[in-house]
């Protein structure tokens, strides 16, 4: 079996409860709901969260006689984990293989905006430029059931490559600022993005 | 989720319809969805003319079954829509994706994002689709209101 990054990285548990947790920082957590949310039995995660609250990674708050749980973002490492966790199956992991149908339709797939940048609030979607010769009905059926799986909201925008130049070649200003700022890849890497935009290097797009 | 269901979290409410009415909102949808075809103006126009239709034709399904979604509630956009599989019957699947053109809206009319042809050409697909849809169910279960 073909094991992935982050499966490497972190064994089952602790990735599943980081990647819940670590990527909505402003989100408390019951124990129960963690449980349910990442289908981990609740004894075993118990532990694992305990520990995890330990190390300063998570930080625990007696509501009643009730336990919450949410990640610290003032531990040193939090930004680095929250940033493999996004890279891999926080989420990037989650929408490639979903997209996994599609890619011999798809020159390049990234996600940008906040989830990107790593500037996520609660209520935050997930942004998703597919460029390639699919349409639109097919990129968003694709995605939809990730939307369960991250717990976001997926708003996919699909650009044919001729459409996709031409957008770059007139300076788009949705296009631009979606270019400017950080991006994810899916599918596909910054070469691929330039050599889609005609040819111009990497750094310039 | 029933439209009893909808009805009792009070994003439905119960309607009277008369043929007046449904001729009128169908009337508005067919003059949208002309607009929609035409080439001379932009894709987010042509977007919104063609998303006009299906919202419309969303309501006229609803009041065909007697509801109203109150445009007062917020959400309206989003009840019209989801209670299409219970109103005419349409496939789940496919409110997957006139769920996606809704969130795609907001995006262009209210941040100004662009629209791609991609879903400019969906958008239209699927008002057509809507209209015809709509228009047949009436003639089947409802040819009182027509």
């Amino acid at each position: 079996m073909q094991r992935s990054l982050s499966s490497v990285l972190f064994p089952e548990y602790r990735r599943r409860v980081l990647g819940l947790l670590l990527l909505r920082p402003d989100e408390a957590l019951y124990g129960r709901e963690i449980a349910r949310r990442t289908g981990l039995p609740h004894g075993t995660l118990n532990r694992e969260l305990v520990n995890l609250a330990q190390v300063g990674l998570l930080k625990r708050e007696r509501r009643g006689n009730q336990v919450l749980y949410r990640a610290d973002p003032g531990c040193p490492v939090f930004q680095e984990v929250a940033s493999i966790l996004r890279k891999t199956s926080g989420l990037a992991d989650v929408l490639a293989e979903a997209l996994t149908p599609l890619a011999g339709k798809i020159r390049v797939a990234l996600v940008f905006g906040s989830m990107a940048r790593g500037a996520t609030r609660a209520g935050s979607d997930i942004d998703v430029l597919l460029v390639g010769e699919l349409d639109f009905a097919e990129g968003v059926k694709a995605l939809y059931p990730a939307q369960e799986v991250l717990g976001r909201e997926i708003n996919p925008v699909i650009y044919s490559v001729a459409e996709f130049r031409r957008k770059h070649a007139a300076d788009d200003p949705f296009l631009r600022d979606v270019l400017d700022h950080e991006k994810l890849f899916l599918i596909g890497n910054p070469h691929d993005l330039a050599k889609l935009a005609g040819d111009s290097p990497a750094g310039e797009i | 989720m029933t439209l009893q269901n909808w009805l009792a979290i009070h994003r439905l409410v119960k309607f009277e319809p008369t043929p007046h009415g449904i001729a009128k909102l169908l009337a508005a949808a067919r003059r949208n969805l002309a607009d929609a075809r035409v080439v001379d103006v932009s894709s987010e126009t042509r977007f919104d003319a063609a998303y006009k239709v299906i919202l419309q034709c969303a309501m006229a399904a609803l009041w065909a079954n007697e509801y109203r979604a109150p445009t007062s509630e917020p959400g309206h956009h989003l009840t019209a829509v989801q209670t299409l599989p219970k109103t005419i019957g349409v496939a789940s699947q496919r409110v997957v994706v006139l769920d996606a053109l809704r969130k795609q809206r907001n995006l262009s009319d209210y941040e100004g994002d662009s629209v791609s042809a991609a879903a400019v050409t969906e958008c239209l697909n699927q008002a057509e689709t809507l209209l015809e849809e709509v228009t047949a169910w009436l003639a089947r279960h409802r040819p009182d209101l027509i």
